[in-house]
């Protein structure tokens, strides 16, 4: 059964029944906890990815990688972060990965690939929160494309680390970015806040309120600076 | 994921409610305090609906009746049901200046809408109702509000963190199960042991042959931030099954009935048992020939049982003859249902019924449970982390990655 789910798998297409792979999810969950088996089924499910499989087979191998996917599959994932078919069916796996390789492709990637599929990436660093992305996403911040600079600003406000709020801190932001800016401060601040370090959230929200901020974020801002004092 | 979220959550709870009592005299329109039988429109307070189709058509008449508010805009990725929604605003307020939007971004920039209420397929819920707190608008949103357990954590932190109104769409957690609600919290049935739910089914892996996509129809942003698939209508119906021919049966989109009715249900049982505020420590599955169920254990004692054999639907395990001291029972701020009672919170600034807290804990019950079925085993879930604990695997469940450009 295993076998012909993943010869079917080779030339997995739209259109086909989803449950001719079952065999191959059911052997996911029964494998936990056995290496050997686990390594066998993603050594199959990378060759299927290097391979000229359709996009939907790539798509089905990407949601198993997501559960199952080690170090092992991050050269092969890391090489669909450029296709703009692919692209994000390799980070629904990467971003998932805990393995450092994993965060260090996406970072590897990002001044590679399209200002579109760098949103992406970048969402996805954000996500895993890794201190090593703060320096990326604060070149990102410098980015023309505004969609770009608004994404590197939400990915600094999730991994919400004091360098990530001295990144924000010192950001040119325009009307086109300044909400986004703005609003990953105030998480920063949150996160400062919560860490104990008053001085530094202070100064965060500090920053937000002397750039004339919109009322509802004033709000917080104001009542950040309460909390920090 | 190696941040510690908790300390985050800590600071916004506290801030949360001092920011709602403290952005009355700074942020609520002046259209929020109009209490005649029927303001003028300057003070109403002004709504736009996102996703306007069965759920959203059902929610925008709701809103239209209630005479506090003024409806003016409408989003719909289909043009047929976005123009026939602009249609109805319009016949409803005598003119034609409601505007239609694709993108409802383009409707949270408008400066004068106070509220939106969103109804789209639930793999956009969370986006929307991040962008809408950030965008300094109150929001309703259909249930399950969430499509993972990351995004409903942000979710609740973004409506605190600006101060917003946020309120869950299940209407059935307090309309269908008041009864039993009177009779747990009035200490009838003593202490309370457990209560069961039933409800199927999961969602399943969509792989629907393509199809022409319907010139009314942008499918870039139906599909959003859900993987790329060709277009087919059953992909994308938003009828109510959850076998096939719908939306709701597929994993890109939703839990399927487990989230979709799960959200009803679950919503009910948290709310009889009293655990709203709460989610469960544990997850504990099991399966007897081929037969699956759950066990979700609070940290309070109190057992919330899914599919368990031999029991009903909303079946409670009290303590004959111990007694409970009575509550007083949470209603509505408003008459006129779950939508009223939005409404009359966001003039208040008071807390909806179906905050958006409670919903998520609902819904995180849902998720929680089909993270349990889908790996066959029970976890342990920290709910102050928001990580399984010692499951690895389990914590790549927290969240899916989102097809650019969308992000949380």
């Amino acid at each position: 059964m295993l076998d012909q789910a993943f010869e079917t798998l080779k030339t997995y297409d739209w259109g086909m029944d989803p449950n001719v792979l079952r065999p191959i999810t059911d052997a996911i969950v029964k494998s936990y906890g056995d290496a050997a088996a686990r390594k066998d089924l993603e050594t199959r499910l990378i060759a299927v990815l290097k391979s000229e499989a359709p996009r939907a087979a790539k798509d089905a191998v990407c949601r198993a990688l997501q559960t199952i996917g080690t170090a092992e599959s991050v050269p092969a994932l890391a090489a669909l972060l450029p296709d703009e078919k692919l692209s994000h069916m390799g980070r629904h796996a990467l971003e998932r990965i805990p393995a450092p390789e994993a965060g260090q492709a996406l970072r590897d990637a990002l001044p590679k690939v399209a200002a579109k599929l760098k949103v992406g990436i970048i969402s996805s660093l954000g996500v895993r929160g890794e201190a090593a992305s703060v320096a990326p996403l604060q070149t990102a911040l410098a980015d023309s494309d505004a969609a770009v600079v608004s994404a590197a600003a939400r990915g600094l406000g999730a991994i919400g680390i004091p360098d990530a709020a001295k990144a924000l801190a010192s950001a040119m932001p325009d009307p086109k970015t300044k909400a986004a800016i703005d609003g990953a401060l105030l998480e920063c601040a949150e996160d400062l806040l919560a860490a104990g370090k008053k001085p530094e959230a202070k100064a965060a929200y500090g920053k937000i309120l002397a750039g004339k901020p919109s009322k509802h974020v004033e709000l917080a801002a104001n009542l950040g600076i309460k909390a920090s004092s | 994921m190696n941040k510690n979220q908790s300390t985050r959550r800590d600071f916004l709870k506290v801030t949360g409610s001092a920011s709602a009592a403290i952005a009355f005299p700074t942020i609520i329109p002046s259209s929020a305090l109009g209490n005649a039988t029927t303001p003028p429109p300057s003070e109403r307070i002004v709504v736009g609906g996102i996703g306007l189709g069965n759920m959203g058509g059902g929610d925008m008449g709701a809103f239209l009746n209630n005479k506090s508010v003024q409806y003016v805009a409408v989003c719909d990725v289909r043009t047929g049901v976005r123009n026939g929604a602009k249609d109805r605003v319009d016949k409803h307020n005598n003119n034609k200046d409601c505007t239609a939007h694709t993108d409802f971004r383009e409707m949270l920039a408008r400066e004068d809408i106070d509220a939106v209420h969103i109804a789209t397929p639930d793999h956009w819920h969370g986006i929307m109702v991040i962008e809408a707190c950030r965008a300094g608008k109150d929001a309703f949103c259909q249930k399950p509000e969430s499509r993972t357990l990351r995004e409903g954590r942000l979710m609740v932190e973004a409506a605190r963190r600006y101060g917003r109104v946020v309120s869950g769409g299940s209407q059935r957690v307090l309309e269908d199960y008041r009864a039993l609600v009177r009779q747990c919290w009035g200490g009838e049935l003593g202490p309370i042991k457990s209560i069961n739910v039933n409800v199927d089914p999961l969602s399943q892996p969509c792989n629907l042959p393509p199809q022409d996509c319907p010139a009314d129809m942008d499918w870039e942003m139906w599909l959003g931030p859900a993987p790329w698939a060709p277009y087919n209508s059953k992909r994308c119906d938003g009828n109510f099954s959850t076998s096939g021919n719908s939306w709701r049966s597929y994993t890109d989109y939703s839990g399927g009935g487990m989230t979709d009715w799960g959200a009803h249900h679950f919503g009910g049982a948290t709310y009889v048992v009293d655990v709203r505020e709460l989610q469960p420590s544990e997850v504990i599955y099991q399966n007897e020939g081929g037969k699956r169920f759950l066990t979700f254990k609070y940290p309070n004692g109190i057992l919330l049982t899914h599919n368990m054999p031999g029991k009903g639907n909303m079946q409670v395990e009290g303590t004959p003859g111990a007694k409970r001291e009575a509550k007083t029972i949470p209603e509505y701020a408003a008459k006129g249902g779950i939508s009223a009672d939005f409404i009359e919170c966001v003039k208040t600034r008071g807390k909806p019924f179906r905050d958006i807290e409670y919903a998520v804990n609902t819904v995180a019950v849902c998720h929680l449970g089909i993270i349990a079925y889908t790996l066959g085993r029970s976890l342990k879930w920290d709910a102050a982390k928001q990580v399984f604990i010692g499951d690895e695997e389990a914590n790549r469940f927290l969240d899916r990655a989102r097809r650019e450009p969308w992000q949380l």
